[in-house]
């Protein structure tokens, strides 16, 4: 959500670098906690039980596509629809792996814990940290954050599952969660670009099939990034992995 | 009420998309790497898809409510502009929630 404090808060310790786990964990818990329980309340007032929003939040712990999933879940949509939206939500963990690659730990269940829970949030910690950080920091921040945000789910769903609330827009959290994700992603981007295609896309898509418009708008977005004619070449864009700076866009 | 085996079973399929998606690029390094589409997709499809979700959770709610896409216009400025100043992700989406919620009630 927001950067982890660059001072040193308080630290005796040799090496004022390494932040503690629960330091850089705090901003992530900020956002995780009221996002988990505003999940956890609408997926119980949807008609889920409360364990199964915990279980959401153990394996899936993916926060928009949980979010996107209430509605399709409550509306029976099949499977394949679900993992299809879910696929779409999610591509751009694809990107994160990239900048990761030679900075997470090499031992299996660390790395792999890792990559499981490489959200958002986790990955733009991730990215801050020292090159030197040692394995069992990385876990501990990435088992913090899935902790805040399996705490706020378990609050929402005890929430949810008492109060009977008539208010309609609370789901508009979502839509702000994507707003400020889209302006911090506008921050760091090379060019507006993205967004005014991604705006036209979305009209196309939304004309010629409004039942499938995200889809479409999405494969508009990405046939046109194909065939843009390259722009100019930012300067470290030869390697993606060795240049946290470039790939590395900070967000959220 | 939402069937609870269906629900499982969709978390399932949710959990492995979301996993495959975190684990490809180590799996397919090398190709990810030194393909230069897939770089130029990386730099291009963030801003991108993040604003696609923001239109169409936008269009979804406008659909529901029955007086019109202003509120929701109001609101999505709030958060954008908050953000853009403050660069507070919770003040943005709880004011914007918040702002939105009351226009809807009442």
């Amino acid at each position: 959500m927001q950067p982890p404090p660059t001072t040193p808060v308080q630290t005796p310790a040799p090496q004022p670098r390494h932040l503690s786990a629960l330091v850089l964990s705090v901003p992530v818990a900020m956002g995780y906690i009221p996002l988990g329980t505003a999940f956890g309340f609408l997926f119980v007032q949807a008609g889920a039980p409360w364990w199964l929003a915990v279980v959401a939040s153990s394996i899936v712990f993916a926060g928009a596509a949980q979010f996107m999933m209430v509605p399709m879940l409550a509306a029976g949509l099949p499977l394949a629809t679900i993992a299809l939206a879910t696929l779409v939500v999610n591509l751009r963990h694809i990107f994160y792996g990239l900048s990761l690659l030679h900075k997470l730990p090499a031992q299996p269940w660390a790395r792999w814990y890792l990559v499981f829970a490489l959200t958002d949030e986790t990955y733009s910690v991730l990215t801050t940290l020292p090159a030197d950080t040692p394995a069992r920091q990385m876990v501990a921040v990435a088992l913090l954050n899935q902790g805040w945000w399996l705490l706020g789910t378990l609050l929402g769903a005890v929430i949810g599952a008492q109060a009977q609330v008539g208010w309609v827009g609370l789901d508009f959290a979502l839509a702000a969660l994507f707003a400020v994700l889209a302006v911090e992603q506008w921050r760091s981007a090379h060019s507006t670009a993205p967004l005014w295609v991604a705006v036209v896309s979305y009209g196309v898509a939304l004309t010629v099939l409004p039942q499938q418009a995200l889809l479409v708008a999405i494969g508009l977005c990405v046939l046109t990034a194909l065939a843009l004619p390259k722009t100019k070449p930012a300067p470290q864009n030869h390697n993606v992995s060795g240049h946290p700076a470039s790939a590395a866009k900070d967000r959220a | 009420m939402i069937d609870t085996t269906y629900a499982l079973g969709a978390l399932g399929a949710m959990a492995a998309v979301t996993f495959g998606l975190r684990a490809l690029p180590f799996l397919a390094a090398r190709f990810l790497q030194s393909h230069p589409l897939v770089q130029r997709l990386g730099r291009f499809l963030p801003l991108a898809i993040m604003t696609l979700l923001l239109l169409h959770t936008l269009v979804g709610s406008a659909r529901d409510n029955p007086s019109g896409p202003w509120a929701e216009l109001a609101a999505v400025a709030t958060v954008i502009v908050l953000q853009g100043w403050r660069r507070q992700a919770l003040l943005s989406i709880l004011t914007g929630t918040a702002l939105y919620v009351l226009m809807r009630n009442y």
